[in-house]
């Protein structure tokens, strides 16, 4: 109530002193929604996002792209007798030629296959192979990790026995016998190879990644199960799998968009690495198998091997700086 | 010989070439230029070099170390067992001397097989027994005599399949008791399997006679392998002392032993037993070699092309890009070679029978494609072939040609498809299945060319995946799915008698599989020519013969479809001096080689 008659500058006046709600300005928001909030300020993320979206698109429109620049991959399209001239080395372009931009970087020595073409479809593996194995590891590593950490007693500790066993073992060794098998298994038919050969290394990279998601959910579920709304739910009667799927998991979603964002860059840097070992995929282009066969051209022809390395590099980083960005984004405790 | 490619690293052309006899000569006019033909020199047997000293070379100056790198292991250092090349030219070469030698002579650039430890030797009439004289007065290393009876040792430890599996079997095919008569039953299976008791070697004097059960007339040829040098009995008398023999066999060459790690290093120092004036064909001017066979490829490459180690040189073939650069830069340091061997299509006999078949592969075969997608250097490392399945430089070879319109190294699909159709198939109906190594990507990207071509020219393709080890085992299998093997080989001696019979005779596939006759040929026309030729006692009748045989072969069964014949390119530092490439083995001249200080 103002006093009558006075009206001074700054008077207060009582409806100032209490927020009044805006109707439909605010409303609750999901710890999701305020993670994405923040992601969309961060710079870095925005920068990240949009490089890992590039390479993506590079990779999922790689036919399209190749056909148009005529470029080509692989032996379909490519006449070896004609490109390849001295020594083994392309009789157009690097490393004994000009630039030219109708092979932008440069043709593949001894077989005149075309790098970018080989980049883009080597890319394409990389993320297909990253992305189908992070999502089989996280299915994996959270179904495990929920219903071990939620059970009591053997099942738990049976469950955290096999997550030890697992981390101990030395899977490189296991992937690397699993070639000479899979040869042997498939010799005589070529199609049945290849694809062998890919659900192996997507088998390896989940069997090599599922335990620390699972580890993690694990951790986050034996501290949940204690708070009250799990055992109010418990105490009502609601059943074991709703407790998990409706109660629980809603609550773990920041630690999964982690973990796959973190995933990512691993696996595709780990497909590299056991191309490079033999043990990646055949038949189709991979980056980890053309770093592989450039690494002897170092000093010849630099372009063929750093190509490859840079993309990897590139790609790497940026799921690497996103999967960092969304982890503050979902992390309450770096909330300014 | 058999031809295999090194299983150690996926090193651009490091050919593993079992001992090869060829020598070099002029160039075959290629792009590079390089291509120096194998085979031929070397037929020159010249048994008046049998005293020593060896001619000195020119400006040689004693002393020094040479380093020697390699990429491709070592798989034995004992004489009975030596078959590889680089194996086989650092053992004969410096160390372990035998019954005869070769030596390069520079001028010509070919090679002459000349007295070693035996002054001289003789064949009966038929070639079924010949007599070596053994120089007196040769002591190994530790001073002991080199007895008569050692080199009777030698002949029957090289019989023995069993203990040394990876050895060349001449003594078996042609020896006494070896098994080439086939009504033979008390067979002789060497030293540890049937005892030191062996009545085809006789010793009267310093003369020791080797019996036949077929005639050998390339007897003093197998003579120049440590096979039938002197190994004195009682270092090896029991498995338990072999194993330790082989570790360091006694040297009779002017180098010993003085550190040596099995497939990985090999340090020799000069051997003061040994007598210059004793060995018409070795010299003793470096101190000392140091031989590292496990040294990556790059590494390699980039001390010979930078010469950060002027006395270093390696035997491996250099990368391409390592051969193009030297070329322009540092020419005199490159030291190409001739290798006398054969890259070949072998199309399994029993089951490709049509010879149209057969011929539709040679004019649809992408060679040129598949050489370049295996990393060759057309001209330096690979040659384009003719239809001769023995490389250039064989004595009594001469070209011909049994794909008429075909040039070298080109490529007719339509011609093929057309032969196909006189056959009696449509384009794609006739399936051709062979083997690949899938864990080598060379070979891969070898594969992805052949299944190109073939498909163009009109067949069906089922490539087979295996992987690098099993490779050649898996090529050896009599019952496979296989229709097409591809198969090297190379020269043991430069006759047509270590192509011929070997490659094309009829072989017992129960009692022995395919040995080295991978096309599976069998015609009982040309196992009974080549047991003719067998007798033919005069060396430049016996070459024509095999010629002649060779291109009626050829022409009438096609059995084999050659696709390149092999060079090597070589390098050294600038210190190492009068390197070139022995074309017994397709390795560098260790013998003649000195190192400037």
């Amino acid at each position: 109530m103002a006093l009558p008659g006075i009206e001074a500058e700054g008077t207060l006046h009582p409806e100032e002193l209490v927020d009044e709600p805006k109707p439909g300005a605010i409303h609750g928001r999901s710890p999701t929604q305020i993670a994405l909030e923040r992601l969309r300020h961060d710079k870095v993320a925005i920068i990240s996002g949009v490089v890992v979206a590039i390479l993506v698109l590079l990779g999922v429109l790689a036919p399209l792209i190749t056909g148009a620049l005529d470029i080509c991959p692989d032996s379909d399209c490519t006449d070896t007798a004609e490109v390849i001239g001295t020594g083994g080395y392309p009789a157009i372009g690097p490393p004994l030629n000009a630039f030219t931009w109708d092979h932008p970087l440069g043709l593949e020595p001894q077989t005149g296959y075309d790098n970018l073409a080989r980049l883009l479809y080597g890319l394409r593996t990389s993320l297909l192979v990253a992305t189908i194995s992070a999502v089989g590891a996280t299915l994996i590593g959270v179904i495990i990790g929920l219903v071990s950490g939620f059970a009591h007693g053997w099942l738990d500790r049976g469950m955290s026995f096999t997550i030890d066993t697992f981390l101990a073992f030395p899977f490189i060794l296991g992937a690397l016998t699993l070639g000479p098998i899979l040869t042997q298994r498939f010799a005589e038919n070529p199609t049945a190879l290849n694809w062998a050969s890919v659900i192996a290394v997507i088998t390896v990279l989940v069997v090599l990644g599922w335990m620390y998601l699972a580890r993690i959910i694990r951790a986050e579920v034996l501290s949940l199960r204690e708070r009250e709304f799990i055992q109010a739910a418990r105490v009502i009667g609601v059943p074991t799998r709703r407790i998990l799927f409706k109660e629980l998991l809603p609550n773990l979603i920041a630690p999964i968009v982690v973990s796959i964002s973190l995933m990512l860059p691993n696996f595709v840097a780990l497909e590299a690495a056991l191309s490079y070992l033999g043990i990646g995929i055949t038949g189709v282009p991979s980056l980890g198998q053309t770093i592989n066969e450039a690494q002897l051209d170092y000093d010849f022809y630099p372009i063929y091997l750093w190509a490859p390395i840079i993309t990897v590099m590139v790609l790497v980083v940026a799921l690497n700086l996103l999967g960092d960005s969304v982890r503050d984004a979902f992390d309450p405790k770096t909330r300014r | 010989m058999r031809w295999n490619k090194p299983t150690i690293a996926a090193a651009v052309g490091a050919l593993m070439v079992v001992a090869a006899c060829g020598s070099g000569g002029s160039d075959s006019g290629s792009d590079t230029e390089e291509f120096q033909e194998g085979g031929g020199k070397g037929q020159v047997i010249d048994m008046t070099r049998s005293d020593g000293p060896a001619p000195p070379v020119e400006g040689a100056a004693e002393g020094g170390t040479i380093d020697v790198y390699s990429d491709a292991g070592l798989n034995t250092m004992m004489p009975s067992e030596v078959y590889y090349t680089n194996a086989g030219a650092i053992s004969s070469g410096l160390v372990n001397r035998s019954l005869t030698q070769f030596v390069y002579n520079k001028d010509s650039g070919d090679i002459t097989l000349i007295p070693d430890l035996a002054t001289s030797w003789e064949p009966n009439e038929d070639n079924t027994e010949w007599t070596f004289t053994i120089r007196e007065g040769i002591k190994y290393e530790n001073g002991d005599p080199v007895e008569m009876e050692d080199f009777a040792t030698g002949a029957m430890l090289s019989m023995d399949r069993h203990t040394f599996p990876e050895g060349a079997t001449y003594s078996n095919n042609f020896f006494l008791h070896g098994g080439c008569d086939p009504n033979d039953k008390e067979l002789y299976e060497g030293y540890y399997q049937s005892g030191p008791e062996y009545d085809g070697v006789e010793i009267n004097g310093n003369e020791i006679t080797y019996k036949m059960a077929c005639p050998f007339p390339d007897m003093p040829y197998w003579g120049s392998f440590g096979a039938m040098g002197p190994i004195p009995e009682d270092a090896i008398d029991t498995q338990a002392e072999l194993k330790e023999y082989v570790n360091h066999p006694l040297a009779t060459g002017p180098y010993m032993f003085d550190n040596y790690v099995p497939e990985k290093e090999l340090t020799l120092v000069k051997n003061p037993e040994w007598d210059p004036n004793s060995d018409p064909g070795r010299h003793q001017y470096v101190d000392q070699w140091n031989m590292d066979f496990d040294t990556d490829t790059a590494k390699i490459d980039n001390i010979i092309l930078e010469d950060s180690q002027p006395a270093a040189l390696t035997f491996d073939d250099l990368l391409a890009s390592t051969y193009l650069r030297m070329k322009q830069d540092a020419p005199d340091r490159l030291v190409p070679g001739p290798e006398a061997c054969t890259w070949f299509l072998a199309p399994d006999y029993r089951k490709v029978t049509e010879i149209e078949v057969r011929q539709a592969l040679a004019y649809g075969f992408p060679y040129e494609a598949f050489l370049e997608a295996g990393g060759e250097v057309i001209g330096a490392t690979a040659e384009y072939p003719t239809s001769n399945i023995m490389p250039p430089g064989i004595p009594g070879r001469v070209e011909y040609n049994v794909t008429p319109g075909l040039e070298p190294g080109k490529t007719d699909p339509a011609k093929a498809k057309e032969l196909l159709a006189k056959a009696g198939y449509d384009p794609g109906e006739y399936e051709i299945t062979w083997l690949y190594q899938r864990d080598d990507e060379e070979a891969v990207a070898q594969k992805d060319q052949v299944v190109k071509g073939l498909e163009e020219a009109g067949f069906s393709v089922r490539p087979v995946a295996t992987t690098t080890e099993a490779y050649s085992t898996e090529r050896e299998e009599v019952d496979s799915s296989l229709n097409l093997r591809f198969a090297g080989w190379c020269s043991d001696f430069p006759s047509g008698g270590s192509w011929m019979p070997p490659l094309f005779q009829t072989t017992n596939l129960d009692a022995e599989g395919l040995a080295a006759n991978y096309s599976v040929f069998s015609e009982k026309s040309v196992d009974q020519r080549i047991a003719e030729i067998n007798q033919i006692t005069d060396a430049t009748e016996q070459a024509t013969a095999w010629n002649d045989l060779e291109k009626m072969m050829q022409q009438k069964y096609l059995p084999a479809i050659p696709v390149y014949y092999t060079g090597a390119i070589q390098g050294r530092g600038s210190a190492v001096q009068n390197m070139d490439v022995d074309p017994a083995f397709g390795m560098p001249t260790f013998k003649d080689m000195w190192v400037q200080q």
